[in-house]
């Protein structure tokens, strides 16, 4: 959990779900702004937006960008809430070693 | 932020699941009512997914959620984003129907309908298959690499490939026209982000049926976590019987337990080796169980070897496991279906009384009123007619509530295509005489071509004040 864990074994299998817990929930959340969003917008309408970034794409290249922006949103969330989460200072902790469970 | 929080993890969990690799699970083979209802339910649903996608119905894709086009079609019923209010409630009711039969009999949801189910249990089936029951399976794992074992680990993953991608192919054939899709792939003419999609269903279906298994449930289902909170003590679940079974033992086969000293449970783990997700079912109900029941098919099959009655491990209640009596009727479950009967009304007597077109009327922002010759008084307003049907439809301009107000504009029939949003300039002309003060009408938009297709809408009619 913390930086002062023992390194190396018990390191990687952590890591692992650290990525899990990045794009899992925001997976899902993504397919739920998904479903909202484009019940009520148009991507098709998306070409004539902003600095002319989605100039070039169709309606189903609308769904996919439209997609992967909210799954990235979603990740970024979900990334600073596990960094934050496993770089916190417990009670307990000394030096960056938290004291093991009872 | 304390330690208590990650110190009420179980201790096995932290030990085998959040930090180390997880230790692959060999579910061995069940036979019984439990794993009949189960095949019965994979082969219903997945013959529903794999069959429905080719489903014609009046001359288009039965059921189509057609994205490209920006319009569902569910059989003689075609939807557009102005239905979105449909999809909503349908949401509401999936929620509430999942509460419901959660409260009922625990989780039915996660043993017999869940695509995380359904599909591991087909990939389990093509893994029995190739590389044989659990203990072969085993031993393979554990054998060095033979040309046996490449031709079965081969063979089971190019039928777990294949299978994954015309699971994805059919679940975009849901979102986009199959029979075109079919034939763009067989082309090779496929765009680049159906392809996407295709891919990535793919990708889903065989990393999760064929690999994380029950570590979807038990690592990635939300529902795994809170549905617990619908439970109560009249809720089914499958527990065993400790009363009855212990304390454990293994005992010759025939003979009777309690003058040994032991209970009915023989300890055979037979309950343990048929779990899809490695619990043991004797140490409680844990969140891990997803009730598939194997464990019970598994008991009953030794219990009638043992000569013992059925039923060590059953579908059971808390308070029947405690001698009280059990109830169906309470008020969660009214509640609940309460509140599913409501939604599933609103649904139906929505879709059923729906009519496929919308008017909006705005009237006209810059002019109260026009003085026309003839001492006529004229409005002007701005009309949306959306024909939600999924054929063209001609419509009729009528307008009642005042006498002698007459339509001026359109002059004609308004023409609709389907789905189409089309924006109308609309005049009205009364006489002078009789236009004074403001008056409340009525527009009526009906179409010419299809009787029951209406809609009124109200608004208002000004003229000099007098």
């Amino acid at each position: 959990m913390s930086t002062g864990a023992p390194p190396s074994r018990s390191r990687r299998p952590e890591r692992g779900l650290d990525i899990a817990l990045v794009l899992w929930p925001s997976f899902l959340a993504a397919c739920g702004a998904s479903l909202l969003f484009f019940a009520a917008i148009d991507p098709a309408l998306l070409r004539n937006v902003g600095p002319r970034l989605f100039a070039g794409l169709d309606r189903e290249a609308g769904y996919a960008v439209g997609f992967l922006f909210f799954w990235g949103i979603g990740a970024i969330a979900s990334a600073l809430s596990v960094y934050l989460i496993r770089t916190a200072q417990r009670p307990g902790d000394a030096d960056g070693v938290r004291a093991e469970p009872p | 932020m304390s330690t208590p929080r990650l110190a009420s993890l179980p201790a096995a969990e932290s030990a085998s699941g959040f930090y180390a690799a997880a230790t692959k699970i060999y579910p061995r083979e069940t036979r019984g009512r439990f794993a009949r209802l189960r095949q019965a339910a994979v082969v219903v649903l997945l013959g529903l997914f794999y069959g429905i996608a080719w489903l014609e119905w009046d001359g288009h894709q039965a059921l189509l959620f057609d994205l490209p086009a920006r319009k569902f079609h569910i059989f003689g019923l075609t939807l557009w984003p102005q239905d979105f209010l449909y999809l909503a409630l349908l949401l509401i009711i999936a929620a509430l129907s999942l509460f419901f039969f959660t409260a009922l009999a625990g989780r039915l949801w996660c043993g017999y309908a869940c695509p995380q189910t359904v599909w591991t249990e087909l990939f389990v089936w093509i893994e029995q298959w190739t590389e044989g029951p659990r203990h072969r399976r085993m031993k393979l794992d554990r054998g060095p690499w033979t040309t046996e074992k490449l031709l079965r680990k081969g063979s089971k993953q190019l039928l777990w490939l294949a299978l994954a991608a015309y699971t994805g192919f059919t679940f975009v054939g849901y979102f986009t026209p199959i029979r075109t899709l079919g034939t763009q792939i067989a082309t090779l003419s496929i765009g680049p982000w159906a392809a996407f999609w295709i891919f990535l269903y793919s990708l889903a279906t065989y990393g999760n049926a064929g690999f994380l298994r029950e570590q979807v449930c038990k690592y990635m289902c939300p529902y795994a976590r809170f549905q617990s909170a619908m439970f109560d003590k009249d809720t089914l679940i499958i527990s065993y019987d400790e009363a009855r079974g212990e304390p454990r033992g293994a005992r010759r086969r025939g003979s009777a337990a309690r003058p040994q000293g032991l209970g009915d449970c023989i300890d055979c783990t037979l309950c343990v080796q048929v779990c899809p997700t490695g619990i043991d079912i004797r140490k409680g109900l844990q969140y891990e169980c997803i009730a598939c029941g194997a464990c019970i098919d598994a008991c009953d099959d030794v219990m009638d070897k043992m000569g013992t009655a059925r039923g060590l491990i059953r579908y059971t209640t808390e308070h029947a496991l405690h001698g009280k009596p059990t109830y169906v009727l309470r008020t969660r479950m009214l509640v609940y279906a309460a509140l599913l009967a409501l939604g599933t009304g609103a649904l139906f007597y929505s879709l059923f009384t729906r009519t496929p077109l919308i008017l909006d009327v705005i009237r006209d922002r810059n002019a109260l009123y026009r003085e026309a010759r003839g001492d006529h008084i004229e409005n002007a307003y701005t009309l949306k007619v959306i024909n939600l049907d999924d054929r063209p439809h001609r419509y009729r301009l009528a307008v009642s509530g005042m006498d002698e107000l007459e339509v001026l504009a359109p002059a004609g029939l308004i023409e609709a295509a389907p789905g189409s949003v089309n924006t109308i300039a609309a005049r009205l002309q009364a006489p002078g005489a009789a236009a004074g003060g403001v008056h409340h009408i009525t527009l009526t938009l009906a179409a010419v071509d299809a009787p029951g297709i209406a809609v009124h809408e109200k608004t208002r009619f000004i003229g000099p004040q007098s």
